[in-house]
């Protein structure tokens, strides 16, 4: 018995190791080939000669040499996850001598293995990530490639809007091809504002007064889920913006700012009125954030500060019955700042295939895939020359959302160290549980600024 | 010349295994032991700056915090699986019917991916809609169900509920192929004597089991500070940090924040802070062993 | 149907209580199975915990086809089974040296392979990385088994040593006097004795290098090489979670396991007990 099982096991193995060894046949390719046929003809005595020329077709093994390209990606989402597997075939069909690997992993994982991506001696040659402080990282460490000459070739310095390139550009050298963008801004349910008469709010007095409205109906006004924190990361960035000004904000996420300035503390009064109103959904600390949409869904709640990819979670009907709008204005006087996380792709710096990669990223950058991108994502294009009739309304309004803002932000985690950026979230998940609290936190996170911001 | 081949046959029968080993795991973890010494972010090469790593983990209270989460996760983990373990190995050990179904049925959270079992466990633990709550609920226990994964106090027993319900099965498998190694004789001696079932099982099963609960206990130790996956799943060490684990804390320190000398440090104190368990344990119990 | 099993009062007790247990434990299972054939949509508009309004097998489909798990299976296969047999081999080599010899280290290297476990492994990624990459084996196969043999062997010993001191020392003393060579020992008598826990490391071990997938993450970048584990993670989304899509994916990945274990486990119900004493 025992000895069967060994057997089994060998057997199992054996089949395994011989899978492994088993090599990529060559792929065969149909060569023409023109011969000459020499016949002797012995006719009554005379020789002739002939002479024929034949041309027959051969099947020869010959191994066709490819470039390779090894993209990695993590856009791992049902949605651009087809997107990407058919901009691949797009583009190997355009480019027969490239044979493009391509490799999607999970997007949380992807943070992770980039590291070992990037320092492996056999790296991804083009790879996905974001804009903003995620990209600066390894930049500066010397881990992306340089492509300024692709910037300079491809035109991108002129179809490209300046804040795109400013956002891929260090010591005025480019890094980064910067693809696709959303835009973020509160949703809502039409219907349920038709119910009660409802305006989009502009101004704060408004939104309270919506607010109070709903309340009243019984609805929950405002959706969140907060287990994963970035969502209340959500409500500080707008906060801050409309009250202080975007550029106070991002001076904050650059460590210039300190935490316990009274402009801070300032953010978390206002954000402490929508707490105490019972504005927001009960328990939103136990819900991630598409488990909070379900209240959402059902029409118990009217709305949610998300980004636009809200849609990807919501059944058909229930996207009809969505609008959105700006952020309300607290403050008129300040500059208006929006959030607009944007993704791209860049070329690790030690990529072995260095012109695949280059002629992979133009294609990435050129009007043919963003139109075809933003065509099937709903996503918003970097390269300005797309066609902007291609455009669904919805994705008109957010792009003028975003052109009537003075200043786009990335999100509070892709815009400051990912350590300032945990202290700071664990800092708005302890403030919701506690609001009473707030002082100690921000001394905290003053003292965890000081800490991580350290000059260098 | 017999007697020297005969004292180098333990050492052939080792090397190949102690190789590999040294090259793979103990030079990694001298590595770590090194890395805790520096200050590096996974890219650059790192900086050697001494033990100012330890003196910002002993003022961290982060640190504490999972240092105390895991010493509870301990307690719970060397009782409670290994108690229902063996309750389990001892019934499903004799010819009962639909045998293979149960052991089936304890073993499999063991075979479902972690992720999965969080995200299952998170729906059952859910304040409004999960399962518990509608129970208790339901049932009159009690009128609103408690936040179990959002309240700071039941967070981090929550998440050990889930790693028992995980645990048990596995004991049960060990002691399981522990229970077969006993010799039935030495039962039925025992029953022709007189023997009571208890006092077969106190004074027979169980000392000849001490292997086998040595192994469960230094596994069991072991698991339970090195616990990552659930709480990584199911709050990511919060509300707050209150389910923080030493593990859950090292990765983020390690890969979220790109620190990773620091996470290297916590991950030493892990490792030394097993350490001292299980080598007491193992010594006091090696000292007991018969020599072959 | 074994009804001699109920031959007391005591027992039936038993063994209601043993439904219950079962049943208690089988829930999430359960909930989990109930949500693997519901739609997308239902469970957005009701929730994961209530009565499924529309079922489709459609997410088991959806799982193999989007999780890959066609091309990913094999590879899952080449991964384990490898790893396995070699951690089994090895182990068992070094646990009787350990258990049956006398000999100046050896209660030091035991303590050796018990320390290597004690290190969380994700602190071990990087450098692990680092030294499978400069050993030319990153992004293959043997990169991958290398590093699963290597890192469950410190496991296996401890165990196998274990179970290896409770098989009574005349017998190998007996081999011993007729002249066996060690090999043969270990091969013949110290194997087929062990059997009970060989079988439950075997099956624990597939387990583990089975679902392991943080490793295959780091150690691996090509997309034909991925176990079904990375497969299944790339479900996960940025902002969608396909909940019923992933947990089918999560349950037609324990399959395999659940085959293993079915396989293994007549192996602690027959094995050879120590009536060879004699």
């Amino acid at each position: 018995m025992n000895n069967k099982s060994i057997w089994a096991l060998f057997s199992l193995f054996a089949l395994a190791a011989l899978a492994l060894t088993s090599c990529a046949q060559p792929t065969p390719e149909t060569i023409i080939e023109t011969v000459v046929v020499t016949e002797v003809v012995e006719i009554e005595g005379e020789t002739i000669i002939e002479t024929q020329i034949v041309e027959t077709t051969k099947e020869v093994e010959v191994p066709v040499e490819k470039q390779v390209l090894i993209y990695n990606s993590y856009m791992s989402d049902p949605d651009p996850r087809a997107a990407d597997a058919e901009v691949v075939t797009m583009f190997s069909e355009a480019n027969p001598d490239i044979e493009v690997l391509h490799s999607t992993v999970a997007h949380e994982d992807f943070k992770q293995a980039i590291r070992a991506y990037l320092t492996a001696s056999t790296p991804p040659d083009v790879l996905t990530w974001f804009a903003g402080n995620r990209a600066r990282f390894f930049i500066d460490n010397d881990q992306l490639m340089d492509i300024s000459d692709l910037w300079a070739s491809e035109g991108w310095n002129e179809s490209y809007p300046k804040g795109f390139q400013a956002m891929s550009t260090v010591d005025g050298n480019q890094y980064f091809l910067p693809t696709s963008w959303y835009w973020w801004a509160v949703y809502y349910r039409i219907s349920i504002f038709e119910e009660l008469g409802l305006e989009e709010p502009t101004t704060w007095e408004e939104f309270i007064a919506v607010n109070e409205a709903l309340k009243e109906a019984g609805y929950t006004p405002i959706a969140i889920g907060t287990k994963y924190r970035w969502t209340a990361a959500a409500w500080f960035d707008y906060l801050n913006m409309r009250i202080n000004g975007p550029e106070f904000h991002v001076d904050l996420m650059l460590c210039k700012e300190s935490y316990d300035d009274p402009r801070v503390a300032q953010v978390f009064e206002v954000w402490r009125e929508l707490l105490d109103s019972g504005y927001f959904i009960d328990d939103a600390a136990a819900y991630s954030w598409s488990e909070a949409l379900e209240p959402f869904i059902r029409g118990d709640a009217a709305m949610y500060l998300m980004g636009d990819f809200i849609r990807d979670s919501l059944p058909d009907e229930i996207e009809e019955d969505l609008g959105f709008f700006r952020f309300p204005i607290i403050d008129p006087n300040v500059p208006i700042g929006e959030d607009a996380p944007t993704d791209g792709f860049f070329i690790a710096a030690n990529s072995q295939n260095v012109e695949a990669a280059k002629r992979f990223m133009a294609y990435l950058g050129s009007v043919e895939y963003q139109t075809y991108f933003a065509e099937t994502l709903n996503r918003l294009p970097t390269n300005f020359d797309v066609d902007k009739s291609i455009f669904t309304e919805s994705q008109q309004e957010g792009l003028e959302l975003i052109e009537g803002a003075d200043f786009v932000a990335q999100f509070y985690d892709r815009d400051t160290t990912p350590e300032m950026a945990d202290e700071g979230m664990n800092a708005f998940m302890a403030f919701w549980d506690d609001p009473d609290s707030i002082d100690g936190l921000l001394a905290d996170l003053e003292a965890a600024r000081l800490e991580i911001c350290a000059p260098e | 010349m017999v007697r020297v081949r005969k004292n180098l046959i333990p050492y052939m029968f080792l090397i190949i295994p102690l190789i590999i080993y040294l090259v793979w795991v103990i030079g990694p973890m001298f590595y770590t032991f090194y890395l805790s010494l520096t200050d590096w972010d996974g890219l650059t090469t790192p900086t050697f700056i001494g033990l100012q790593n330890y003196q910002k983990l002993f003022e961290d209270k982060v640190f504490y915090i999972s240092l105390f989460n895991n010493l509870k996760w301990l307690v719970s983990f060397i009782t409670i699986p290994v108690v229902l373990g063996l309750a389990l190995a001892m019934v499903l050990n004799r010819a009962i019917p639909g045998e293979k179904f149960f052991k089936m049925s304890f073993f499999m959270p063991m075979v479902l991916a972690m992720v999965v079992s969080g995200l299952i466990w998170g729906w059952m633990f859910h304040p409004a809609g999960g399962l518990i709550n509608n129970f208790l609920v339901a049932t009159g226990i009690m009128e609103k169900g408690p936040g179990w994964l959002s309240d700071r106090d039941l967070v981090l027993w929550s998440i050990i509920l889930v790693a028992t319900w995980r645990q048990v099965g596995y004991v049960m498998v060990l002691y399981l192929a522990g229970l077969k190694s006993i010799n039935p004789q030495l039962l039925d001696a025992a029953t022709v004597d007189g023997a009571t079932g208890w006092q077969t099982f106190w004074r027979i099963i169980l000392p000849l089991l001490m292997p086998v609960t040595v192994i469960v206990i230094v596994i069991s130790v072991i698991d339970s500070l090195r616990a990552f996956d659930l709480v990584s799943v199911m709050t990511r060490g919060g509300p707050a940090n209150a389910s923080s684990v030493l593990a859950n804390f090292m990765y983020i320190e390690s890969f979220n924040n790109y620190k990773m000398g620091y996470g290297a440090s916590i991950a030493v104190i892990l490792f030394f802070l097993s350490l001292i368990f299980i080598f007491i344990y193992l010594w006091r119990v090696m000292k007991d062993e018969l020599e072959y | 149907m074994n009804t001699q099993y109920f031959k007391s009062p005591w027992r039936i007790l038993v063994y209601l209580i043993l439904i219950l247990a079962t049943f208690l434990w089988l829930i999430p299972i359960l909930t989990g199975l109930v949500t693997s054939i519901r739609t997308f949509d239902d469970i957005l508009y009701n929730g994961f915990i209530s009565w499924p309004k529309e079922i489709t097998l459609g997410n088991f489909q959806e799982a193999w086809e989007r999780g890959g798990l066609n091309r990913y299976l094999p590879n899952s296969f080449i991964i384990t089974i490898p790893s396995l047999v070699l951690t089994l081999l090895l182990s068992s080599l070094g646990a009787y040296a350990l258990a049956r010899f006398r000999f100046r280290f050896n209660r030091a290297i035991f303590f050796l392979f018990v320390a290597g476990m004690l290190l969380p492994f994700q602190v071990l990624m990087l450098p692990v990385f680092k030294l499978t990459d400069f050993l030319g084996l990153y992004d293959t196969y043997w990169g991958l088994i290398a590093f699963h043999t290597a890192f469950q062997l410190g496991f296996c010993i401890f165990m196998l040593r274990n179970y290896m001191r409770t098989v009574p020392g005349e017998i190998i003393e007996a081999a011993r006097i007729d002249g066996c060579g060690e090999l043969r020992i270990w091969w013949q008598i110290m194997i087929p004795l062990t059997l009970p826990a060989l079988a439950a490391i075997a099956t624990l071990e597939f387990t583990w290098i089975f679902n392991d997938y943080l490793w295959a993450i780091v150690l691996l970048r090509s997309d034909n090489l991925k176990p079904i584990t990375a497969g299944l993670a790339t479900l996960q989304g940025q902002y969608v979670t396909d909940w019923p899509v992933i947990v089918s994916g999560a349950l037609i990945g324990t399959i395999p396991t659940l085959l293993v274990f079915l396989f293994l486990q007549r192996y602690f119900i027959e094995g050879l007990t120590l009536g060879s004493t004699k």
